[in-house]
């Protein structure tokens, strides 16, 4: 027997329970001894013993009712009966009540070392096998909700990778989650105390990116009135993650390079060297080698990238992962709004379940707060999905009509503050270019809410960041409107 | 020695002061659980009896004083006189207590 274990002894014979204290305290271990089952539950809670050596036959009720009053209370200790040879019969019967082993009166000490030392290492082995299992089959992490296979090997890969600062490459489908991989990576690194920045480099204009990286000096530029630090300064430490990596400007790609082989960079408009250390997260959803061979992406900045690639399936791959985010996001968004919903009925999750779902989990996440939004109950019926979702061909539909799939809501904790930023500008832009004339404020209103989905791809959620108000208003307005015949309807 | 190898098992596998200690603690609960059966042989109280002979036997099995274990366990399963039952159990239970003196005569004669 390997190690201190703590034995409680149930038993209600002195002489017995003083000789198995004496016992288990010569083999290294420690000891409580229980005269009845009802102190033995309490000790159980209270002292959480190891393991329980049992005598059947107690003064307020038997060993039996015991073993099921600690399954049901969730204590989940190996016990080890102890019987006379007459009753060999009531240990057959407890070892089917859940006992582990038995051992007959009188017992030698090396008999009885034996019998616990095989019922701790059974224990031992079932908490490993339990931890091993737990870890192949985890429903969540990180922020990911999901199970599938696929899913529990990016988890496997997020998870050996995080701790080294090897470069990640995350590839996937839009709306895949893979803002979310890298800040999974991020969480599971030691850099977790430090800044996540990401920085969306398809949503920056182009003569703002390398400011937006590296950071510029007073005067770097008209409208330069102040230095200002860059992501690669605000990402020292920790991780700065680099999103649409394939939208960079090749001679971007040039200036990335270098930062990421030396870790050195120049603010715009010095010449000064600064050196930081960050980790590279980056993503794309194209296929990155394709944009090598097109020219588009710089082979050798690829290589020092794409060190470690954590691919994330699209949701079509995922089976039952549809149902167990739904189920997620009708939780969450219910108690948001607060709304009774509790799950959905069958034929609601068939549907769920045979759509494509084009815009992959960002998509499913906009479809299940527009169905809370507009509606209520105890579950979700069929008609409460929109119509494009619940084709009985399981088609992918009209992406629009059938809910916005577009980037994804920062996650509350690790907000890209520097690309959340960048986005507002050409909203505002936008907005101004239809001000051109006075209008009916409620025209306007429709216009700019029209407009900030155009902006975001239909992401309900990011336009109604981008217009400081609540996701539910857009989908009121949208419905509303719908009703009204100024939008067509779906 | 009423029976061969009492506590035999005991003294090879316990230090002397717990040796010492088991025994005492045994001969508590024979003259305890002896007591506990005359007052429910007395009442007629069956299951009472029963339940101190169970206890008695498990003391018993422990120490390795095989007839009083015997002689409970015969008890339990019999339905006969309770008194009768008494008497065999409780001079087996008397050997039992020779027994434990003779043992630690033994020791304190080693110490």
């Amino acid at each position: 027997m390997s190690g201190v274990a703590r034995v409680l002894v149930v038993e209600d014979t002195p002489t017995q329970a003083q000789l198995a204290r004496a016992l288990l305290v010569g083999l290294g271990h420690e000891v409580e001894v229980a005269e009845t089952a009802g102190a033995a539950l309490v000790a159980a809670r209270d002292w959480r013993p190891d393991a329980i050596l049992l005598d059947i036959e107690l003064p307020d009720f038997n060993g039996m009712e015991l073993m099921q009053r600690l399954r049901a209370e969730g204590v989940d200790v190996p016990v080890v009966v102890v019987t006379a040879n007459a009753s060999i019969n009531a240990a057959v019967e407890a070892m089917r009540a859940g006992a582990v082993d038995f051992i007959v009166k009188p017992y030698a000490k090396a008999r009885l070392a034996v019998t616990l030392g095989n019922a701790l290492e059974k224990q031992a082995l079932a908490a490993q096998l339990a931890s091993v299992k737990a870890r192949l089959d985890r429903g969540q992490f990180f922020g990911f909700i999901g199970a599938c296979a696929p899913m529990q090997a990016v988890y496997r890969t997020i998870e050996s990778v995080a701790a080294s600062k090897a470069s990640v490459f995350i590839t996937g489908e839009s709306g895949t989650g893979k803002e979310l991989a890298a800040e999974a990576v991020h969480r599971a690194s030691p850099r977790a105390g430090r800044n996540f920045v990401a920085l969306n480099c398809g949503a920056i204009p182009r003569d703002l990116l390398e400011s937006e990286v590296f950071g510029h000096v007073r005067g770097a530029f008209t409208g330069a009135s102040a230095d200002r630090e860059g992501a690669a300064k605000l990402a020292d430490g920790g991780t700065l993650f680099l999103d649409e990596i394939g939208e960079m400007p090749l001679d971007m790609q040039v200036k990335l390079l270098r930062f990421v082989q030396t870790g050195t960079f120049s603010p715009v408009g010095s010449s000064r060297l600064e050196r930081v250390d960050v980790r590279f997260v980056c993503a794309t959803n194209r296929d990155p080698m394709l944009e090598v061979q097109a020219g588009r992406f710089r082979e050798d900045l690829y290589y020092r990238l794409y060190v470690v690639p954590v691919e994330l399936p699209p949701l079509r791959g995922r089976g039952e992962d549809v149902l167990l985010i739904a189920r997620h996001f009708l939780a969450q968004f219910a108690r948001e709004e607060g709304r009774g919903f509790h799950g959905f009925s069958p034929p609601a999750e068939q549907a769920l379940g045979q759509y494509g779902w084009p815009g992959n989990v960002r998509q499913l996440q906009n479809v299940v707060r527009n169905i809370v939004v507009l509606h209520d109950g105890d579950r979700v019926e069929l008609d409460m999905i929109p119509r494009a979702v619940r084709r009985p061909d399981g088609a992918e539909g009209d992406r629009a009509e059938a809910a916005p799939p577009a980037a994804a809501v920062p996650a509350p904790g690790v907000a890209p503050a520097v690309a959340a930023a960048r986005v507002v500008r050409p909203v505002a832009e936008a907005a101004e270019e239809e001000m051109a004339e006075i209008v009916p404020l409620a025209l306007m209103e429709r216009r700019l809410i029209l407009a900030a989905l155009r902006h975001t791809g239909q992401d309900v959620p990011r336009a109604a960041a981008l217009l400081e108000i609540n996701p539910s208003t857009i989908y009121r307005k949208l419905q509303s409107w719908r009703a009204e015949g100024l939008l067509p309807t779906g | 020695m009423g029976d061969n190898g009492f506590a035999a098992q005991l003294a090879e596998d316990l230090s002397e002061e717990d040796l010492r200690l088991v025994l005492s603690v045994f001969r508590t609960d024979v003259q305890r659980l002896t007591d506990t059966m005359a007052g429910a042989a007395t009442a007629a109280d069956g299951p009472a009896f029963r339940r101190a002979a169970h206890g008695l036997a498990g003391a018993a099995g422990a120490v390795g004083a095989a007839q009083l274990e015997a002689a409970c366990r015969a008890a339990m399963a019999e339905a006969g006189p309770l008194v009768g039952l008494l008497a065999e159990i409780r001079a087996w239970g008397e050997a039992a207590l020779g027994d434990v003196a003779l043992v630690l005569t033994r020791l304190d004669g080693q110490g």
